[in-house]
This record gives structure tokens, C-alpha cells and sequence, in this order.
């Protein structure tokens, strides 16, 4: 039954995403070897904002969905991981939005939550640190923290 | 400002009205607003609506009328039953008053509003309002609703309502399903509100077939795309509605043919065609199979043939868009009968289908039916798949009327994907840019599905028209085709059965044309054409005989500013993924790579890329001496540039900006002035570095070999010459170091080329002896910047140390261990530097977790006191990170299993010095000292002690009843010592120790916790 709300509200996201997604951002469900979609893994990609030091750059993310999706949230997973204060070594995204204790609401939809991700990589949260290297030197040496990302968005360069 | 005093007249009140709505200063306003409020509240409000309601002029009129909506829904309850029916009675008088004196349509649709509220408070007294309302209407005015039994019936009485009365009759229902739908279908309240609006469903009906009538003026036209959007509201509320299908659906259904009618009306058709558009989209099942049947008809009317061409030949504005998107939403809701008619009927609606991927216009500026209609496509094609693969039939009737379709959609999205002339393109604005490039990988996305059902039939066409366009010399359409091609790469490109095909592609022309440069080939298309042979590496793997030319092409067009990044990207894939077939060209890539070095500054990123896969060929040559030399020769290279750049230092004169090796330093290529010496020199040294770790992952293996532990012939397997090798590597890691002592930058890149051998199991360059590695660690001081990473790093190097032979590990933890506990002694405070403290802890704790007896080992005793001390301190500090390490530590030491008594005796010895102090520590934290995301972690060392030591519950008792006066970790917080009272800590211990470690100790502990928010 759960599953069944969780199929459907997926069919519906990706609806919607089709009819209107923000520039630069791709989302599309796997693929598996037969060619049939499993709408339970998603893979997508988040630009780097305009005017930003992330500008130029695309990040494959993959947002796996529980089957209790929407009551729970999904999970959001930086492949390969990202080098960033919120991403976990694993490249697991740290956020409020997605976090069922905190401010995940089943009505956050898809494009929320890339947004929100997006917002994330320029606006990094240093009250919940997921890794000591982006971490310490995006406290502690500035310079250092965005000539890192520079290079990472070269390495990482939107098509 | 102090508020205005309450009007004492009707006149004062007619004037603040007036003056209400009136240009007026924000604050003025908010101070009329405030005292008529006041008025609306006061028991008068009734009388004052009363008094306004007739008023010649609108706003105060519709102010009359808010007030009844204000009284009604603040003061209702204070109505008793014959109070309320007289209300009724005298609001829907009103409601028709201000018709007949032509108020203005606000008033009375503010009015009709006043009766849905009443309506939703008392559809007991009202329960048939459509019929009753069209009674009073009929009459004039507003009777008892008890007269209604004597009424003549539904359709009579609508019949008799004349077009005024007939608009506000439908402004009414439109309200009324609009605003009760607003209200919680699922909460009790509502309930009856619902049922009730739901039998009124017929009645609903009745007027709307009357709205749908052909109109006699111009009221009525306007009428009738009020009903088309009423009826759309009422859909769409029948469809939320959890109410018996026959009360409101059937009905409904009979308004779908005459709403059809209004198609064909040039001033309905934008209207009918959203309401079919949504209710197709949302609710198919509405439809019945006439009704779908009448659809269709209605396509293959002349007027829709005129419209469809009008769409094909580039209206996509409003009224040609809407005719497409109702075709697609048509096409959506029955794509499965339309997958599965073989029917004539069918098969016309979808060539019609296909041709709209196919309007005149470039996408997405001009044709912006194009992105929708292929939307629907690959739901077509997704349905074909789901058929296909679940039916386990492979060959329905079906599938070759489909799969013509099929065949129209890729040729028809492959037409479309061309790009325009340089000029058309150089018109667009970067949004029309960027949606295009969307829609060719939309297109990508749908190719690859319809491979899922065509397979090797797909790829012939694309070969064969790849063949065809090369021959017409149609660089657009054999870009195109490149593309498509490309985006295939992923189903096909590791399976050899598609070779003929690929081979047709590959052993064309066009490469040579491609190598003729810009003159012969267009950049978008040696663009596209580049990155097809990277898509396709695993083909090259198997036909080796077309690699050296696809490299040869790719390194050609290295210097190239726009195709050099995807080049370099594509040899580094290439090389790495065909090594073993390019090991004979090792020598020929080096004097490559050297050639273009020599002539032009490479983009740095670019030139790691190369050197990557050149040392990819490197590391699968088998002979051992052949694999040295040529490994020796690429990096001596990088060794010389770092020898440039300490000579630039001490000789400045030696800045020469037309030598190619001065010119590598600097960043960016083109400075607006000339930069230091220092500068120039570091850059240099930097770029080098950079391109040794790239030769460390080049120099990776790709398979993985299997690993004796027990095997301590590690040191012999390595040889003279590699030994040489790689003591010459790590003196000029450590060189560079020192002379660049400040550089944080560098020590990032001596710790990934060191990571880049932790992973390796067979003898390399790379893959250092643990002693030298060691060595490397243990000399770096506190004072060498970036030591959080060396740490992080270290922590790695021991993790590799434990998949290696067992007989050296001890040794070099040995030294490990002291070199970090008297680098965590240097920290000012525990937090001064969170990535030191964490992985200074991981490393311990890993050490702990394999080689317990090292840690007791260590010399002087006090530096492992300190350490202890250390991590407690960490746990009452507030970061995160080390304090998650610092709670991993104390789970494993408490549950650690001695393996000698020896051991056991200074374990618990431990134990019972830290116990207590680790419990203050953890009730400090449990207390309310720990953020909420802590508490999960914090729980664990929390149940071990609980599971593990018979002390623990003393241990928690004495930290649950002292009071942390210092603030320093030492017992419960202070600041919830007053909040939290000794029966509920006590309370706390007891659940704690009696769920013996189990999982609902985490709850527990939160609600703990939350006891002080």
C-alpha cells in the first residue's frame, strides 16, 4: 500500500519535472539492464549557481527513494563524492530538508530539493559539518577552500 | 496613533467606507480598516449589513455583504433555526435585488459567496440550495425552503431563468463547489457538507446543460465559457470526492458532449480546450469509451485537420499550442489502446502524433510543440516496454504498426536535434541555447529506450545514415547523426554483436577528414565526432587496428582551446580502458606528450589528463625493466621542471617569457602583470607535482589481484631498480616539500599520490615500503600546514597496512602511535584544528581496534593518559566531528576483548579510572548539552556501558546527581539542574539499565534530553 503512494507520487514528480525544471539540472529515473525504469533511483545533476564560485561546474547526485517516500525522505548521494563541509565521505548530502527529524515535509517536491542542494553548495551550513577537510579549511583558510572548488569545477565542467 | 473612535452614524460609517477604498496613506487605511472591524465584530454588525445592503453604491454594497460573511462566520452560533432560515430567506433577496438594480457583478458575486458560507454552516436548513436558488430566482426573490415542495421541477424551472438570472445562477454553483471544496473532505466536520453538495450534483447539471445552450446575445456567450469553467470545477471536485460515483459523476458525464459542441466556437475553443486538456491529463477515467469515441471523431472533423495543419506549418502560439497539447493529452490517456489498435482510426492519430515532431521551425524558439509531443513518445515507447517485457508475447499483432511509428519518431527527432547555421545559432539567447541542448538529450534518453526494443535495427540505421550523410557531405545532419550514435554508446558499446555496424562508422572518411582540421570539418561537428571515439573505447579495445589513428586525432587536436579539455578527457579514457593493447606505444605517447610540451603551455587540467593515460600504458607493460625506463623517462620530466623551479629561485634572471618552461609557471596563462619569481617558481613546481599524481593513478591497477596476509615476502618482491626508483620519488616528494614549506597545496598532493599505492597490491613505483612511508609521517612536525590531511591520510596508510602482510604492521604503529598522540598534544585546545582531532582519534581508534597491546606499549605511559583525557575532553566539547570520533573510540575500548591478561589488567585498570569520568561526560551531553543530531552517537558508548561493566550503573548514578558547577563536563548541566528533577534523572538510569543496551535507549536518552528544552 505504502509502495503503492510511493510509485505514484513518483510518477507524478517526474510529471512534473518534465512539464517545468530549472535550467541546467537533469533528473531522470534508472534505467535497469532490460531497459525498464526503476523510479526509486534517480539520477540527476545540479549546476553550479551563476555568480558563484561554482559556476561552470555539473554534479552528478543520486537520490534514492524509501518506499515510505513521501512520509520519509529520499536519500541524496554526491557520485563521486563532493568535496564540501555538508557532504559526508560516502557523498551523502547533509540538509535539513532532508532530514525526517528536521524539515523534510512530504509536500517538498523534486525540484525543491535540487534547489536546495544547489543553494547548499554556495551556502555551506557550518553548524552540521560532514567532513573535516571541507570543513576545517572552509573555516580556517578561505583562499585555500575556494581555489579547491575552483579546480573542482574545472574538473567537473558542464558540457 | 491612537484608534478611531467608533462611528456614531450610518453616514460617518458610509464615509470611512468610502474612504476605505480611496487612495489613501497605508496607515490611514489600516486605522479605517481597524475600526470597522471593530464594528463588523460588534452585536451591531448584522444591522449595519442590513442597513448598507441596498446602497446605491458598490463598494459600500459589497461592503455590506463582507459583513454578512464576517457575521456569519464569527456569530452563527448565536442563530437559532428560524433565526437562520429568515437570514437565508433575506440574503438571496439581496443577492437578486442586486441584480435587478445592476449592482456591479463584484457585489453580487460577493453576495453568492455570503451563501456558500451559509451553506457550508447550515446545509441542514439548506440542503438542496441549487434548486431552492434557482426557485428564488425564477420568483425574484428569496421564499421559505419549505415552499420548494410545491416547485415545479429542475429542468422547468431553469428553463425559465433569463440570461442575467441564468449568469448568476451559474456564478453561484461555481462558487459553491469551488469554496466547499476548500474544506477538509476528511475531516468530520465537513462531512456532511460534502454529501449534501454531492446531491445537489443533479440539479448542478440541470442549469449547466442550460449554460451550455447555444447563446441568444452576448450575456449568453459569456455564460457559456462561465459553464465550461464550472464544469471543470465540478470535475475536478468529483474527482477528490470520495462520494457514491452515480450521485456526481454520472451526472456530470452527461454535459461532455455538449461542452464538446463549444470546441468549434473560436471565442470557447482556448477554454474547451483547457478543460479536456486538464481533465485528459488528471482524471482519463471521467471519459467513457463514447466519449472517447467522440473525441476521436471529433479529430478527424475538417476543423480539426485545419488546426493540426495550422500547428505543422509553425502556430505554436496560443490557440495552436492548445490544439497540440489536447492531442497529446488525448494521445496520453489512451496510449494503451492506441499502443494496441491496429485500427485505421488509431494509426492516423498517431502518424498525426508524430508529425508533430516534425513542425516547421527550430526548436525550442520557434517550435515549441516539440519537447511535449516526444514527452508523450517516450511514454509511448515506455508502454511498449512494459508490453513487451511483461507479456512475455514477443511478437503481438501490434508490434509492427509501433514500431513504424517508431521509426517516424527517431528520423522525425534526429531532423530536429540539427543545429542551425552559425548565424540562426548565433541569434538565439542563452535560454533558447540551453533548452535546445536539453531537448537533444531528451531525444538522447528516448533513443536509448527505443534501442531496449529495436536493438542492432536501430544501430543499421544510424550507421548506414551516418554512411549517407558523410557521402552528401551534410555536416549538420552527419553531426546529428555523430550524436545520436553517441548517446547510444551506453547499451552497446560492451557488447561485440553491434561491431559490423560500428566498424561502417569507424572505418569511414570521416576520421580522416577529422584529422584534416577546422578547413575540412566543422568545430561542432570534430566536436561531436571526438567525443564519439570516447563513447566508444571499449570498441577501440577490440579493434585495435582503428586506435592508433582515433588517438592520433584526439592528441592532434590537444592544443586546440575548445576542443583540447574533451580531447585529453577522451585519450586519458581511452588509453586507460585499451592499456594493455597500447603497451608497444608507451615510447611513441611520451614523445608525443613532449612534442606538444614543447610547442605551446597546455591547460594544466588538459596536460594531468594526458600524463594519466600515458602512464596507464605505462603501468601494463609486463616486462619489469621496459616498464621502469619508460616510467623513468616521463618522470624525469616532471622531476626537471621541479629542478627549474629551485633554480628560478636563486637566479632570476633566468625568467624568460618566450621559454616554454618559464611560461608553464604562470596562472593564469595571461597575467595582467608579471608575477614574483617565487610566484613563477611555485606554480611551476605545483604543475609538476600535480602531473606525478596523475602518473600515481595512471600507474593504478586495473585488476584487482588477490593478497596473502600470511605472506611476509613483501620487501623481496621489490626489486633493485624499483627500490631505486622509488627512494628517488619520495626524496624529491620531500625536496619539494622543503623548499615550498608554506605551501599547504603541496602537501595535498604528496597525500594523494601516497593514497594513490595504499590501494595497490602488486610492486610499483607507487606502492612505497611501509618503513619509508612511516618515515615520511613520523618526521612531519606540528608546525606543517595541512596536517589534518597528512592525518587523514596516515589514517588510510594503517587501514592499508591491515590488508597487507601481518608481519609488519605492528612496527610501523609502533611509531605512528606516539608521532600522533604528541601532535594532539600540541593542539592549544582540543577543538583548535576539529580535522587534527578527528583523525588523530580514527587513527588511534583503528590502531585499538586491531593492536591493542601497541597502545599500552607506548612511552612515556602519560602520553596515553593524555590521550584518554583528550577524547573525554573532545565529548564535552561542541564539534561534531571529532566528537563522533571521540564516541566510536569509547564504544570500542569498552567493549574491547583483551587478548592477554597482561592486557586485561591495564585495560580495566583504565576502565575504572575513566569510567566515572566518562559517564559525567555522556550525562553532561544526555543532560541537554549535546545537539539533538549528537544524541544517536552519543547513545552508543551510552550501552555499551550499560552492557559491559558492572560498574556502570553507579558510574551513571553519581554523574546523574552532581551538578557540573564548572561547566567543564563534570555531571549534569547546571542550567537544567533545576528543570530536571533527581526522581526523573533516577527514572532515566533505571530505563536505561533495564533495556540492557537495546535499540529504544536512543528514545530514551531523546526524551531525556528534551526534558530541559
Amino acid at each position: 500500500m505504502g509502495s503503492t503512494l510511493c510509485q505514484n507520487r513518483l510518477i507524478e514528480e517526474r510529471k512534473q519535472w518534465r512539464k517545468d525544471h530549472p535550467f541546467g539540472f537533469w533528473a531522470k529515473p534508472q534505467k535497469n539492464p532490460q531497459g525498464v525504469l526503476d523510479m526509486k533511483v534517480w539520477e540527476c545533476a545540479i549546476p553550479g549557481k551563476k555568480d558563484t564560485i561554482w559556476e561552470g561546474g555539473q554534479f552528478k547526485l543520486h537520490i534514492t527513494f524509501p518506499d515510505e517516500y513521501p512520509t520519509k525522505p529520499p536519500k541524496c548521494k554526491f557520485v563521486p563524492p563532493l568535496f564540501h563541509p555538508n557532504v559526508y565521505p560516502s557523498g551523502t548530502v547533509c540538509l535539513s530538508i532532508l532530514n525526517e527529524e528536521e524539515a523534510w515535509k512530504p509536500a517538498i517536491t523534486l525540484k525543491q530539493i535540487l534547489l536546495g542542494v544547489q543553494d547548499l553548495l554556495n551556502d555551506p551550513n557550518p553548524e552540521s559539518p560532514a567532513q573535516a577537510e571541507a570543513y576545517n579549511l572552509f573555516k580556517k583558510d578561505r583562499a585555500e577552500y575556494e581555489r579547491r572548488i575552483k579546480r573542482i569545477v574545472r574538473e567537473n565542467a558542464a558540457p | 496613533m491612537d484608534p478611531l473612535p467608533l462611528p456614531t452614524s450610518l453616514a460617518e460609517v458610509e464615509a470611512l467606507i468610502r474612504a476605505l477604498y480611496q487612495p489613501n496613506p497605508p496607515e490611514t487605511i489600516s486605522r479605517i480598516q481597524e475600526v470597522l472591524q471593530r464594528l463588523q465584530r460588534s452585536p451591531e454588525g448584522w444591522q449595519l449589513a442590513e442597513s448598507l445592503i441596498a446602497h446605491p453604491e458598490d463598494n459600500i454594497r459589497f461592503y455590506a455583504a463582507l459583513t454578512l460573511i464576517v457575521k456569519l462566520n464569527r456569530d452563527s452560533a448565536g442563530l437559532n433555526e428560524d433565526d437562520a432560515k429568515l437570514l437565508l430567506e433575506n440574503i438571496i433577496s439581496w443577492t437578486i435585488q442586486s441584480l435587478s438594480d445592476r449592482a456591479a457583478p463584484f457585489v453580487t458575486k460577493k453576495l453568492c459567496s455570503a451563501l456558500i458560507t451559509y451553506f457550508v454552516l447550515f446545509s441542514h436548513v439548506w440542503p438542496a440550495c441549487v434548486r431552492h436558488f434557482i426557485y428564488c430566482l425564477d420568483l425574484g426573490r428569496g421564499v421559505p425552503v419549505e415552499n420548494l415542495d410545491d416547485a415545479l421541477s429542475t429542468d422547468i424551472l431553469v428553463g425559465n431563468l433569463d440570461s442575467q438570472k441564468l449568469k448568476v445562477a451559474i456564478w453561484f454553483v461555481t462558487s459553491l463547489v469551488e469554496e466547499v471544496g476548500k474544506t477538509d473532505m476528511n475531516s468530520i466536520k465537513y462531512a456532511e457538507v460534502h454529501q449534501r453538495l454531492a446531491k445537489n450534483g443533479q440539479d448542478a447539471t440541470c442549469l449547466l446543460a442550460r449554460g451550455f445552450a447555444p447563446p441568444i446575445d452576448e450575456v449568453g456567450l459569456k455564460t457559456q465559457e462561465e459553464t465550461l469553467a464550472c464544469f471543470q470545477a465540478w470535475i475536478l471536485y468529483a474527482q477528490r470526492a470520495s462520494s457514491d460515483v452515480d450521485l456526481l459523476v454520472t451526472p456530470l458525464r452527461q454535459l461532455v458532449d455538449p461542452a464538446l459542441q463549444c470546441f468549434t466556437n473560436e471565442h470557447l475553443f482556448q477554454a474547451t480546450a483547457e478543460l479536456f486538456s486538464d481533465v485528459l491529463q488528471n482524471y482519463s477515467g471521467f471519459f467513457t469509451k463514447a466519449h472517447y469515441d467522440a473525441l476521436s471523431s471529433f479529430f478527424e472533423s475538417q476543423w480539426a485537420a485545419n488546426h493540426y495543419q495550422q500547428v505543422l506549418h509553425g502556430n505554436h502560439r496560443e490557440d495552436g499550442i492548445s490544439f497540440g497539447l489536447l492531442m497529446l493529452a488525448y494521445g496520453d490517456a489512451q496510449v494503451q489502446a492506441l499502443l494496441e489498435g491496429t485500427d485505421e482510426r488509431s494509426q492516423r492519430f498517431l502518424e498525426s502524433l508524430s508529425g508533430l515532431l516534425a513542425t516547421d521551425g527550430y526548436l525550442v524558439g520557434d517550435d515549441a510543440i516539440f519537447v511535449p509531443a516526444l514527452e508523450f513518445w517516450s511514454t509511448f515507447i515506455e508502454t511498449m516496454i512494459d508490453c513487451t517485457f511483461s507479456d512475455g508475447d514477443q511478437s503481438p499483432v501490434w508490434k509492427p504498426y509501433a514500431e513504424r511509428h517508431l521509426k517516424a519518431v527517431v528520423t522525425n527527432s534526429w531532423r530536429k536535434i540539427q543545429w542551425p547555421s552559425t548565424e540562426i545559432f548565433a541569434e538565439w539567447d542563452s535560454a533558447e541555447r540551453a533548452a535546445f541542448c536539453d531537448a537533444r538529450k531528451d531525444v538522447a534518453d528516448m533513443l536509448q529506450s527505443v534501442f531496449t526494443l529495436e536493438g542492432l535495427d536501430l544501430i543499421s540505421f544510424f550507421a548506414n545514415l551516418f554512411l549517407q550523410a558523410l557521402a552528401s557531405q551534410s555536416w549538420a545532419e552527419l553531426e546529428a547523426t555523430a550524436f545520436c550514435l553517441g548517446a547510444l554508446s551506453d547499451c552497446i558499446s560492451e557488447d561485440s554483436k553491434y561491431d559490423a555496424e560500428l566498424s561502417k562508422v569507424f572505418a569511414s572518411q570521416f576520421f580522416d577528414l577529422l584529422g584534416q582540421g577546422q578547413a575540412a570539418v566543422p568545430l561542432r561537428l570534430r566536436q561531436t565526432g571526438l567525443s564519439l571515439i570516447e563513447r566508444y573505447c571499449e570498441y577501440f579495445e577490440r579493434h585495435a587496428d582503428y586506435l592508433p589513428n582515433a588517438l592520433n586525432l584526439l592528441f592532434a587536436a590537444v592544443g586546440d582551446s575548445v576542443l583540447g579539455g574533451p580531447s585529453a578527457r577522451s585519450i586519458s579514457t581511452l588509453c586507460s580502458s585499451c592499456r594493455t593493447i597500447l603497451t608497444g606505444e608507451a615510447g611513441t605517447f611520451i614523445r608525443h606528450y613532449q612534442d606538444i610540451r614543447g610547442r605551446q603551455v597546455l591547460d594544466a587540467l588538459a596536460e594531468e589528463r594526458i600524463v594519466l593515460a600515458v602512464a596507464s600504458i605505462i603501468q601494463s607493460i609486463t616486462d619489469e625493466n621496459e616498464k621502469l625506463q619508460k616510467f623513468e623517462e616521463l618522470y624525469t620530466i616532471f622531476k626537471k621542471d621541479f629542478e627549474f623551479a629551485v633554480q628560478l629561485r636563486s637566479q632570476p634572471g633566468l625568467v624568460d617569457l618566450t621559454n616554454p618552461n618559464v611560461l608553464r609557471g604562470l596562472d593564469p596563462p595571461i597575467p595582467s602583470s608579471l608575477p614574483l619569481v617565487e610566484g613563477i617558481s611555485l606554480h611551476i613546481a605545483l604543475r609538476s607535482m600535480r602531473c606525478i599524481a596523475s602518473m600515481s593513478k595512471g600507474m593504478q591497477d586495473v585488476k584487482e589481484s588477490p593478497v596473502d596476509l600470511e605472506d611476509e615476502s613483501q620487501v623481496a618482491r621489490t626489486s633493485e631498480k624499483l627500490a631505486a626508483l622509488q627512494a628517488d620519488i619520495v626524496s624529491l616528494l620531500i625536496g619539494v616539500q622543503q623548499v615550498f614549506s608554506t605551501t599547504g597545496e603541496i602537501v595535498e598532493i604528496i597525500c594523494n599520490i601516497l593514497r594513490a599505492g595504499f590501494s595497490e597490491t602488486e610492486p610499483g613505483p607507487f606502492v612505497f615500503p611501509a618503513d619509508i612511508i612511516t618515515n615520511y609521517f613520523v618526521q612531519q612536525p606540528f608546525e606543517t600546514p595541512r596536517m589534518g590531511t597528512l592525518l587523514s591520510t596516515a589514517c588510510s596508510f594503517v587501514g592499508s597496512l591491515y590488508r597487507g602482510p601481518k608481519a609488519i604492521v605492528p612496527n610501523q604503529l609502533v611509531r605512528l602511535v606516539p608521532w600522533v598522540i604528541a601532535l594532539l598534544q600540541k593542539l592549544p585546545e582540543p577543538e583548535a584544528d576539529t580535522e587534527i582531532s578527528q583523525n588523530g582519534i580514527c587513527l588511534i581508534d583503528r590502531v585499538l581496534s586491531k593492536y591493542p597491546e601497541v597502545l599500552f606499549q607506548v612511552q612515556p605511559g602519560q602520553m596515553l593518559e593524555f590521550f584518554f583525557m583528550f577524547t573525554l575532553k573532545v565529548l564535552n566539547g561542541k564539534e561534531p566531528l571529532p566528537k563522533t570520533a571521540a564516541a566510536d573510540f569509547w564504544s570500542n575500548f569498552i567493549t574491547l576483548k583483551p587478548p592477554s591478561p597482561d592486557l586485561a589488567s591495564h585495560v580495566s585498570n583504565a576502565m575504572s579510572y575513566f569510567g566515572p569520568l566518562l559517564a559525567q561526560t555522556l550525562i553532561n551531553n544526555i543532560g541537554g548539552n549535546a545537539a539533538r543530531s549528537e544524541l544517536d552517537k552519543l547513545s552508543e558508548p551510552l550501552k555499551k556501558l550499560v552492557t559491559q561493566q558492572v560498574q556502570a550503573q553507579a558510574w551513571l548514578e553519581g554523574a546523574l546527581t552532581r551538578t557540573d558547577e564548572g561547566g567543564n563536563g563534570g555531571g549534569f548541566p547546571s542550567a537544567a539542574a533545576e528543570r530536571v528533577s533527581m526522581a526523573e534523572r533516577a527514572a532515566f538510569l533505571k530505563k536505561v539499565v533495564g533495556l540492557r543496551g537495546a535499540r529504544q535507549t536512543n528514545q530514551v536518552v531523546r526524551e531525556f534530553w528534551l526534558l530541559w528544552e
